[in-house]
């Protein structure tokens, strides 16, 4: 049987002759899933709930938090907030004081351009000064190798790791 | 972030540099009045939002709620001649060279590169009065109409002050420079110039308390060490080194 087609869905390119899929023709609409309460801070989720509007549009929606922490608890049998001081996040910042790095930059400062420090970089800032000493004094070997070697030419890979992964820490000392 | 393709060719590179602002927030404060067309904020309806990508530039800045308001009701297109190679600046000497005025020397107050503009002070102005009442007359002030940088006005050559048409060369030491054609003398870009919305020049800045000195700024407190991240914490904070941790071992 034909069913009448609503000529503001499907144009007339589209009309076929006979229908057996549903009405839409497999189009979903989604439109209806409306995300009012989902967006915003906890705090202003929590101001727009009381606002008249928003009940009449959502009069059965739970405010979802996405893990907020609390700063205190209901009492018990009761409707009342307690805050809980210790339950409030304690931000521990270093002391600023002589610290003259401000987030902003003055426009006088002139343009500074400091290069990538690699690991080459590294090495002439801990061995060349030694080793240009020695190679003018003439105490460095046939292969370069130097004859008295200094704390950091003296190490080898294994026991620089060593040394890296001796760092412990002091939470758990009495 | 850069804008767009389409915004990024209709802001003038002059007006970014005064402007002294960031590309993104420009953006941003063109967007901002309502310039485009939103759906209804019903269920029916999609939340979609179609831009306005084709602006009307005006003697308001971009980022005005003027130029935004200019810009809510469409316009017919204006078409500007694209000039390749910009060469007017804040604090130039250029001559008037049609209207009323013309035939006078002015200096420029504005540059308005989108619409090919320069606004001259004091010439080519009508007058009108300003806050006037039955007991005061008003203030008379002049308004400046824009002049056109192709053929309504033109930079003076400094050997006689006449107008002249000019080229830009490379002098001796590389730097690109506004030549007159006529005598082949420079004519230097003014010290106006370099003013932006912040400052007059950079020199003459006016440092607030949250701003970075060039002496802060430029101290190079790194130490290169041979020793890791941990490493150094542990030293500052004076935990010693012990012993390393038993190998591990993954099978």
């Amino acid at each position: 049987m034909l069913l009448p087609i609503p000529t503001s869905l499907v144009s007339y390119a589209q009309c076929r002759a006979l229908h057996t899929s549903a009405s839409l023709l497999g189009k979903r609409n989604f439109r209806k899933f409306l995300l009012g309460p989902k967006a915003g801070t906890l705090a202003f989720k929590n101001e727009r709930a009381k606002e008249v509007s928003f009940r009449k549009k959502f009069p059965d929606i739970d405010i979802p938090d996405y893990g907020t922490r609390p700063t205190g608890a209901h009492r018990l049998g009761d409707s009342t907030f307690i805050t809980v001081p210790e339950m409030i996040p304690e931000l521990v910042v270093p002391d600023l004081t002589d610290f003259n790095l401000k987030p902003y930059v003055s426009y006088r400062c002139p343009e500074v351009v400091q290069e990538e420090f690699t690991a080459r970089d590294l090495f002439n800032a801990v061995y060349s000064d030694k080793i240009t000493a020695d190679f003018e004094r003439g105490a460095l070997t046939e292969g370069g190798q130097p004859r008295e070697p200094s704390a950091e030419e003296a190490l080898t890979p294994e026991s620089a790791r060593q040394r890296a992964r001796g760092v412990h820490t002091d939470i758990w000392e009495k | 972030m850069r804008l767009t393709q389409s915004l990024l060719s209709s802001v003038g590179k002059m007006t970014k540099l005064y402007s002294n602002l960031p590309e993104s927030y420009i953006k941003r404060a063109m967007e901002k009045g309502k310039v485009g067309w939103k759906t209804p904020r019903t269920v029916q309806y999609q939340p979609k939002e179609i831009k306005k990508k084709h602006y009307r530039f005006t003697m308001n800045r971009p980022w005005t709620d003027e130029f935004a308001r200019q810009n809510q009701v469409s316009r017919k297109k204006v078409y500007v001649k694209p000039i390749p190679k910009w060469s007017y600046f804040r604090g130039d000497m250029v001559e008037v060279l049609v209207g009323k005025d013309k035939g006078k020397q002015g200096t420029v107050s504005q540059v308005i590169e989108e619409r090919n503009w320069v606004v001259v002070e004091g010439l080519n102005a009508h007058y009108r009065l300003v806050g006037k009442t039955a007991q005061y007359p008003g203030t008379m002030i002049a308004s400046e109409a824009p002049l056109l940088v192709d053929d309504q006005v033109a930079l003076l050559d400094p050997a006689d002050n006449k107008p002249c048409t000019i080229e830009w060369r490379y002098n001796e030491s590389g730097e690109r420079v506004r030549v007159s054609t006529r005598s082949g003398r420079i004519i230097p870009t003014p010290t106006q110039a370099e003013e932006t919305y912040d400052y007059k020049t950079a020199a003459t800045y006016r440092e607030s308390e949250r701003d970075t000195k060039e002496d802060d700024l430029t101290i190079i407190s790194f130490k290169p060490q041979l020793s890791t991240f941990e490493m150094d914490v542990a030293e500052s904070m004076g935990i010693e080194l012990g012993p390393p941790p038993s190998e591990t071992h993954w099978y």
